[in-house]
């Protein structure tokens, strides 16, 4: 089997809505900086390898990497771009481990970026990229240009969202409040965050239920924002982790595990998932990683989770999918302070994706997060030591899932 | 739905960023062509004109695709059978849209559902009748097709979803 793969660094640049005083090279460089900064002794020439990623389209620009190499300092290394739409970040720190624990000759320690600048770019322009080629399907079909901007209202990522949320909400029993008091523990967990976007320290459930439908039963207070900002991971071998940090994270199991395609489906053909709340998908990734990780009971052994949700229901559904929590037990958990900063398992302290959402980067940050809070370098360090924790993606065509599984003990197993 | 007592926005910690330099542009999608293949749809188009409604299954898993798909995702075949579907079905899940109407300014309420339709074991995003009420939408609601009156071989030739009364037939067959 492959090297052990350990993680000895990961930075973030600051997120905002509007980041208008950098180009998108200098936000990914602002990353790389605060990544190189928790690892002193690293210096850009010790990096052998480059991983680059972000969603195409949503900047207008194609293939950026090549513009940011000086900024990345990439220059005559070797350089992989990945992209995977919602799950680009998530798939990126996945590239990032597989090109070290792949064992090529003069490749030990790789840099992973990804990034999004989306005020510089048009995210309804960005998913319609996405989207064209099945909206022209459908529109040679039969299906009016009127009736498809309807349709599509609720087939955008908020409208997925908003059908997985109503499920969920029927089978879990699950009220309005319980999506609200996520939001709050996540916006209050972002204002302790120095990178996080939505840092809102005096946010109530009164105040998140005060707002108004974008699309029942999701509010315009429990949306995750459009952000600016970037995400780097820094993947090297066991041996030369030991010399780069002091407590060195290893990647222990990762998984990307597609479903089959869902709601508007191929060629207009529908979704195979009768249940958009059963994400089999999620289910899938968690075995594969756990298995690999050694983990036979996630919700003892894993100490804290980064789970990627825009959407308050998303982190509700996914910490059972991922098996943190029994089925429908989740809003019990976070009613009784379970995931929070000071409970029995930490969910999302960062402030999670509710909070900061650079597409490309956020499935990345979950990992990275997850990462530092074992290494206790984290920016809202939870008061456990943390020895496990998990980093999740979720995007794609909106069913594919990334899983990263982190320890502070290497796996043996595989060697 | 919109009271007037509701904020638009939640305050945040927010900071100021100088501003770089910025050059405008447009990225034009509509001159890219994109091939697809509708050949599999082509027999339940028209038996649409009919007011009947086809679905094709994998002879492997025996899964009933509808609409019709092209492969299997769980076998990698190509499904091979054609059956007979009813034109019941009931709402798999629901969101609810808020769409301005472009002429009064009004904000109207409509429910978009994911379709299950009895018999298929997938789903397919649709629109209820206008005059379904959207507080009386639930998940496992019983609804049934409903026909425009001149039918072209077009998705579009099921113009909604009808809501099924409790005392209706069609939930006595059901099943
Ligand atoms: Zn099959």
């Amino acid at each position: 089997m492959g090297r052990q793969v350990a993680i000895a660094s990961a930075g973030f640049s600051e997120h905002a809505s509007k980041r208008s005083d950098v180009s998108m090279p200098e936000l990914v460089s602002e990353a790389i900086e605060d990544c190189l900064k928790n690892a002193p002794s690293v210096e850009l020439g010790d990096i052998d390898a480059f991983v680059n990623g972000n969603m195409p389209a949503f900047e207008g620009a194609n293939i950026p990497e090549l513009w940011m190499t000086d900024w990345m300092g990439a220059r005559n290394k070797p350089l992989l771009r990945v992209t995977t739409g919602g799950t680009t970040g998530g798939s990126v720190a996945i590239a990032g481990y597989y090109n070290v624990t792949a064992g090529l000759p003069g490749v030990d320690t790789v840099l992973a970026v990804a990034f999004e600048q989306q005020s510089q770019g048009d995210t309804s322009v960005g998913l319609a990229s996405v989207a064209y080629g099945e909206i022209s399907i459908l529109n040679t079909l039969g299906v009016s240009y009127d009736q498809l901007s309807r349709l599509l209202s609720a087939g955008a990522a908020i409208g997925v969202a908003a059908y997985q949320a109503t499920t969920y909400m029927n089978k879990t029993k699950t009220h309005e409040e319980d999506l609200a008091r996520v939001v709050v523990q996540n916006r209050r967990n972002a204002a302790k965050t120095w990178w996080a976007h939505l840092k809102m320290p005096n946010l109530t459930i009164e105040d998140v239920l005060d707002t108004p439908y974008v699309q029942y039963p999701l509010r315009y207070g429990m949306v995750c924002p459009a952000s600016d900002g970037a995400c780097a991971m820094l993947f090297t071998t066991e041996e030369k982790a030991k010399d780069m940090c002091d407590i060195p994270v290893y990647v222990n199991g990762v998984a990307s595990v597609a479903n089959e395609t869902a709601v508007l489906g191929y060629d207009g053909s529908g979704s195979a998932q009768v249940d958009p709340s059963m994400q089999l998908g999620a289910i899938r990734s968690a075995e594969l990683a756990y298995s690999q990780a050694g983990i036979s009971f996630p919700r003892k052994e894993i100490d804290y989770a980064e789970v990627y949700a825009p959407f308050p229901n998303q982190e509700l559904m996914w910490t059972e999918k991922l098996g943190l929590f029994e089925e429908a037990t989740a809003p019990e958990m976070y009613k009784a302070g379970v995931t929070a900063v000071n409970g029995e398992l930490p969910v999302n302290c960062s402030g999670g994706v509710n909070s900061t959402n650079a597409i490309g980067a956020s499935a990345m940050e979950r990992p990275a997060e997850a990462a530092l809070q074992i290494m206790g370098k984290a920016s809202n360090q939870v008061p456990k030591t943390v020895h496990t924790s998990i980093g999740s993606g979720w995007g794609g065509s909106l069913n594919l899932i990334t899983l990263m599984a982190m320890s502070d003990q290497p796996q043996r197993k595989w060697r | 739905m919109s009271k007037m007592t509701q904020r638009k926005s939640l305050e945040y910690i927010k900071k100021d960023y100088k501003r770089t330099r910025t050059l405008p542009g447009s990225w034009y999608l509509a001159s890219y062509k994109f091939k697809f293949n509708i050949t599999h749809m082509k027999p339940f188009l028209e038996k649409l004109k009919e007011k009947k409604l086809i679905a094709n299954q994998c002879s492997s898993c025996n899964r009933v695709f509808f609409p019709p798909r092209l492969v299997c995702g769980k076998c990698f075949v190509k499904p091979d059978k054609w059956v007979d579907i009813r034109d019941t079905a009931s709402v798999s899940t629901y969101a609810i849209s808020y769409l301005k109407d472009p002429e009064t300014g009004e904000v109207q309420q409509r429910p978009m559902v994911l379709v299950h339709h009895d018999g298929a074991d997938t789903t397919s995003i649709a629109e209820l009748a206008p005059d379904v009420n959207v507080k009386d939408t639930y998940v496992g609601m019983p609804i049934k097709v409903h026909w425009r009156d001149e039918r072209t071989g077009g998705i579009m030739d099921i113009e909604y979803y009808d809501k099924v009364d409790d005392d209706s037939d069609d939930l006595r067959y059901k099943k």
